[in-house]
């Protein structure tokens, strides 16, 4: 029996080396950059003897940031173009997942294999037509480009729909026979039911968008049409010694999606269980 | 606000010197046609007085685009840290009355990549492009995407002899498709402090590569926390192995490289001995070269002319420590044994009209008159080197405030052989990328020299026989 | 549609029922299965029509049903049609032809893929783009594993441990390399400086992290290190979907830790390694982001030695106008992706059959 406990208490121990390990790893470079964003340029790199906190931490970075760029202007185009996006992609896929999960029509088959198809199509293969499509259109160098590249995406209807398969169908049926119109089941009953789901998505789709950087950087061309990311980027590759405000920047484009994370979290691993996103 | 009254003051300034300058002297800037500075000057003539003739609306730009209010859209890049974008545009805006000039910032790091998709298909709305390199400038004529100047160019008589050869070099099957307006050229940036502490010479205007590496060598001090580096090297292919071109005997085009290679060792050998900063220590940060020489530890700097410009306005404005290199001076580029002192690269930065403009007639006054006299002293008075270089450009950029005072300085501009960084040719643009990439893996230390030039020879040669 | 009186109509249908009369005894005598199949969905369109016709109303029920679900569908499959798919089959075209984004558009054929053969800088992007893969999968599934295991478990602290290791997955990609690049600096990184002072590694032996080989391993731990957590979150989910009274039974039968996980979570878990494993290979695949911006230095420009085949496709596109020829090398980049997710269907296939 003691051994057995003995084992067990060793048994716990270890998997707590591991967990501050791990936690180890992940952190630090995120403290790191918390760190280097107060110091100046020359105490960023100083090893003997480092320290977190400098004696004089240069808070100064933080506000310098705002006028050495236009940071604002970036700020408010990522913000805007992440929020419209993430609604789009909210109230579209899962409108469509409603209709593929939950109705029977002519087609179905056919046009769901083509959503399946393109899944797995990187958009690298098919960003060159795209443009020039897009150029066509007349959206180059607009904001609206980067929300119709974002907001229809195959994936969120294949994520959303797995889910609604998993709601019974009897729900829908019981609506149904009462006389409820498709539209009314869709907003009363599945909608307030796939939270977990819709959270998932809400990450998914914030984080990439507000991530992105490919995208933004074909269409996107002039100054005050670009986002965090290449702004960022761009301030880089000018200012590439200023370390301080360079880590300021990094810490401040970070903030918005942490908090969206931190507060759709609870819901993130039943979201990512219930949409047979585990195979 | 002041600093841009003061810029339009030097540019109206500069103008009148320029004016009297044509009358008193029929030959304007060593030029031989006869035809051309009678025509410049009558130019000047009209557009310096046209805002005070308000009551005749008809000025050049006007004329050719119908009478009507025009809008040229251009492109350009880094309009925040770059003084005479605004500059040129001010002053053409108020010598010709009813144009307006809308530029947009395409951002300096991609700016021929961003421009080429701007340009393709037919949706531009564009009218005016900068040309930044040739390889960019390749890539747009073979699409289309720019007009053929020629019949321009002879219907309002321009003479290219004045951008003394540069216009060559760009022809594309007998025409020209930009026309120059900043000329620079690549100079050797040394910091006098770093010499008076170290009590050694400065370098001067006539060096070999051999007394050029021995000196870099003796600023270097790899003392840990006070070093000095005796040279420092852009990341760039130009810094590096087109000290190879210097002699005039090989071009990039060549498709053979081998003269490549004792630059390399030369750099490689410093870098090794810590003479200069590593190359995947660079590309790792990033470092500009601005950063590495305002830094103070850098003791010389080989870049171009437009360097000359930014370390004047960041020392004023305070962005830069003068402590750590407000004493600087330049001299010529370095060159090889047996080859005139003066050599060096160049590189032109032209302005293009696009095929998808409505207005090219108006695009191309504004073209005429950036890549022209008055566009060339408004580019002058903020310390840019304009593609037509007179004596009075060049008496106004030494005179700047600021400018090194030393005569070695003011010597160093005197160009004796120009080659361009990159010279025009079909496919020079993959040729350019073929040369870019192993010239990273010879400077990363993932190739040897030897094997990173078979490497170029055999691409290149591939590119060539297409 | 015109108005047809009541005796129009009773003809209109009978007629009608004649027909399906008729193609439902050729469907019996039908003996070809397709055939047989390709009838069958007749009689419901000829019981469609007459369904319509006696009701006398303009649609049918069941048009009418398709109807709500297409407008349920359209403003997704709008979007989704314009935006993707046309240019997806556009990319399939441009693959075999010459275009440089402005001129005429030249049939090429084949001859794309042929200079593919030849070009060095594909196989570079090739090579490297595999070697990245088969680093970056085993690595990321068997730490994402790892952790997910650890963080099932009862743990004080459990919700901050997972909410950590999510964060680098959220956080922008531009502002952690930026961080990694000074994390691993050459020459002042702390990394660098711990291997010199701690374990007195010469300081000419100091590993160039960004450059030559080493740029390939460093963008492996650097992905291991970015997405681990996504996909340990995927593994709780498998793992929550495990019965206890399996581990119940193994302890009965006296199973250590190690036989527990070797008998019961590891089988259990096959289809989730399974997904994980085919989602990894494709992100893979289509890694550029990280590949530029922690060995592309300032200009982002990718030597041989870390040039990967999605930023060869923008190369070809972007800076040297080639679209026929980076299309192509676009289609090696989607035969790659197919391959894998057929093998994908092919194992839930075998997995739901057996």
């Amino acid at each position: 029996m003691k051994s057995a406990h003995k084992k067990a208490v060793l048994g716990k121990v270890i998997v707590y080396m591991i967990l501050i390990l791990i936690a180890i790893v992940m952190v630090i470079p995120f403290l790191w950059m918390l760190s280097a964003s107060i110091k100046s340029d020359r105490e960023v790199f100083q090893m003997n003897p480092f320290v977190w906190i400098p004696e004089n931490p240069k808070f100064s970075n933080y506000k310098d940031i705002w006028t050495k760029i236009p940071f604002a202007k970036f700020v408010w185009n990522t913000v805007y173009l992440t929020i419209v996006v993430t609604f789009l992609q909210l109230l579209t896929s899962s409108f469509a997942a409603y209709s593929f999960a939950k109705l029977h029509f002519r087609h179905k088959g056919g046009l769901f294999l083509a959503y399946i198809a393109t899944i797995a199509m990187p958009w690298q293969v098919y960003m060159v037509p795209q443009f020039i499509m897009m150029r066509k259109m007349g959206l180059n160098d607009k904001l609206l480009a980067i929300i119709c590249l974002q907001a229809f995406s195959a994936f969120g209807v294949f994520m959303m729909k797995q889910f609604y398969e998993g709601i019974p169908d009897d729900l829908c049926e019981a609506a149904r026979i009462d006389g409820m119109s498709e539209y009314r089941i869709y907003a009363r009953i599945m909608l307030p039911l796939s939270k977990p789901a819709l959270s998932t998505l809400v990450i998914f789709t914030f984080v990439s968008t507000w991530n992105d950087y490919l995208g933004p950087l074909i269409y996107l061309k002039s100054q005050e049409k670009k986002t965090i990311q290449l702004g960022l980027k761009m301030f880089i590759s000018q200012y590439s010694s200023d370390y301080g405000l360079i880590m300021a920047g990094s810490v401040l484009s970070l903030i918005p999606v942490l908090i969206v994370f931190l507060c759709l979290q609870k819901y993130f691993v039943e979201g990512v269980a219930s949409t047979g996103l585990k195979g | 606000m002041k600093k841009k009254l003061l810029s339009t003051m030097l540019v109206a300034a500069m103008m009148t010197t320029l004016l009297a300058g044509c009358g008193n002297e029929p030959v304007n800037g060593g030029q031989e046609s006869s035809s051309a500075p009678e025509q410049s000057s009558a130019q000047q003539s009209e557009s310096t007085n046209a805002p005070e003739q308000s009551s005749e609306p008809a000025s050049e730009g006007n004329e050719s685009a119908g009478g009507e209010d025009v809008t040229l859209k251009w492109a350009i890049w880094d309009q925040e840290t770059t003084a005479y974008w605004n500059d040129l545009k001010e002053a053409y805006e108020s010598s010709h009355q009813g144009v307006t000039i809308e530029m947009v910032d395409l951002g300096s790091s991609d700016y021929m990549t961003v421009l080429a998709t701007e340009l393709s298909g037919d949706g531009s709305d564009f009218d005016v492009v900068t040309i930044k390199d040739v390889p960019g400038y390749a890539t747009l004529v073979q699409k289309n995407s720019i007009l053929a100047l020629d019949d321009y160019i002879s219907a309002d008589g321009v003479d290219l002899s004045k951008y003394a050869g540069a216009t060559d070099q760009v022809v594309v099957d007998g025409k020209l498709y930009e026309l120059p307006f900043r000329n620079d050229f690549w100079v050797l940036f040394y910091n006098k402090d770093l010499f008076d502490a170290k009590q050694v010479a400065y370098p001067t205007n006539d060096m070999t590569f051999a007394e050029y590496d021995a000196l870099a060598r003796q600023m270097t001090d790899t003392t840990f926390g006070s070093q000095v580096y005796g040279a420092h090297y852009h990341t760039w292919r130009s810094a590096v192995q087109l000290f190879g071109v210097l002699d005039g005997q090989h071009t990039i085009l060549d498709g053979e490289y081998s003269f490549f290679e004792p630059y390399y060792e030369m750099i490689l050998n410093q870098e090794a001995d810590g003479v200069c900063r590593k190359y995947a220590d660079l590309k790792t940060e990033g470092l500009h070269y601005s950063a590495a020489f305002s830094g103070g530890d850098v003791a010389m700097l080989n870049m171009g002319s437009w360097f000359i410009a930014t370390m004047i306005t960041n020392l004023q404005t305070g962005e830069y420590d003068s402590s750590l290199c407000g004493n600087w001076g330049i001299v010529k580029y370095p060159h090889a044994e047996g080859v005139e002192a003066g050599s060096t690269l160049g590189t032109i930065t032209g302005l293009a009209v696009t095929s998808a403009t409505d207005t090219p007639d108006a695009a191309w006054e504004f073209v005429k008159w950036v890549s022209g006299e008055e566009g060339a002293a408004v580019m002058a008075s903020s310390g840019n080197f304009p593609a037509i270089m007179t004596e009075e450009a060049m008496s106004l950029i030494t005179g700047l405030e600021g400018f090194p005072a030393d005569e070695a300085s003011k010597e160093a501009l005197n160009v004796s052989n120009l080659y361009l960084e990159v010279p025009y040719a079909p496919n020079v643009s993959e040729i350019n990328s073929v040369l870019d990439s192993y010239h990273g893996s010879i400077m990363a230390g993932e190739m040897s020299i030897q094997d990173g030039i078979e490497a170029m020879n055999t691409e290149v040669s591939k590119i060539l026989a297409q | 549609m015109p108005k047809m009186d009541s005796a129009q109509k009773a003809a209109k249908i009978n007629s009608l029922q004649e027909e399906l009369t008729a193609l439902i005894a050729s469907v019996r005598a039908e003996t070809d299965i397709k055939k047989k199949r390709k009838l069958i969905s007749k009689i419901g369109d000829y019981n469609r029509k007459i369904d319509t016709m006696k009701s006398g109303r303009l649609l049918s029920r069941e048009t009418k049903r398709d109807l709500v679900a297409y407008s349920f569908i359209a403003p997704n499959f709008i979007g989704f049609c314009v935006f993707t798919l046309i240019p997806i089959i556009f990319a399939f075209a441009l693959a075999f032809m010459k275009w440089d984004g402005s001129n005429p558009i030249q049939w090429q054929g084949i001859g794309n893929f042929t200079r593919l053969t030849d070009d060095i800088f594909f196989r570079a992007a090739l090579k490297n783009t595999v070697i990245y893969c088969l680093g970056t999968v085993p690595l990321t599934m068997i730490a994402s594993l790892a952790l997910a295991i650890v963080l099932n478990q009862k743990v004080i602290g459990r919700g901050i441990f997972r909410t950590l290791s999510f964060f680098p997955y959220v956080a922008s990609l531009v502002a952690i390399t930026a961080v990694w690049k000074m994390l691993f600096h050459p020459s002042k990184g702390p990394i660098n400086s711990i291997l010199y002072n701690v374990f007195h590694m010469p300081q000419e032996n100091l590993p160039q992290w960004f450059t030559g080989g080493l740029a390939l391993l460093s963008m492996i731990l650097f992905s291991v290190w970015k997405y681990m957590g996504y996909y340990m979150v995927i593994y709780l989910a498998g793992l929550q979907g495990i019965s206890g009274e399996l581990y119940e039974a193994a302890g009965l039968d006296g199973a250590n830790t190690w036989q527990k996980f070797r008998y019961v979570t590891w089988p259990q878990l096959s289809s989730t390694t399974f997904f994980v494993v085919v989602m990894l290979t494709i992100n893979c695949f289509k890694v550029y982001d990280i590949a530029i911006m922690l060995a592309g230095g300032g200009s982002g420009e990718l030597t041989t030695s870390a040039t990967v085949l999605v930023y060869y496709i923008y190369q070809k596109a972007f800076i040297d106008w080639d679209l026929g020829y980076s299309s192509a090398v676009a289609m090696v980049l989607f035969v790659m992706v197919l391959v894998v997710t057929v093998i994908q269907f092919w194992g839930q296939a075998r997995k739901e059959r057996a």
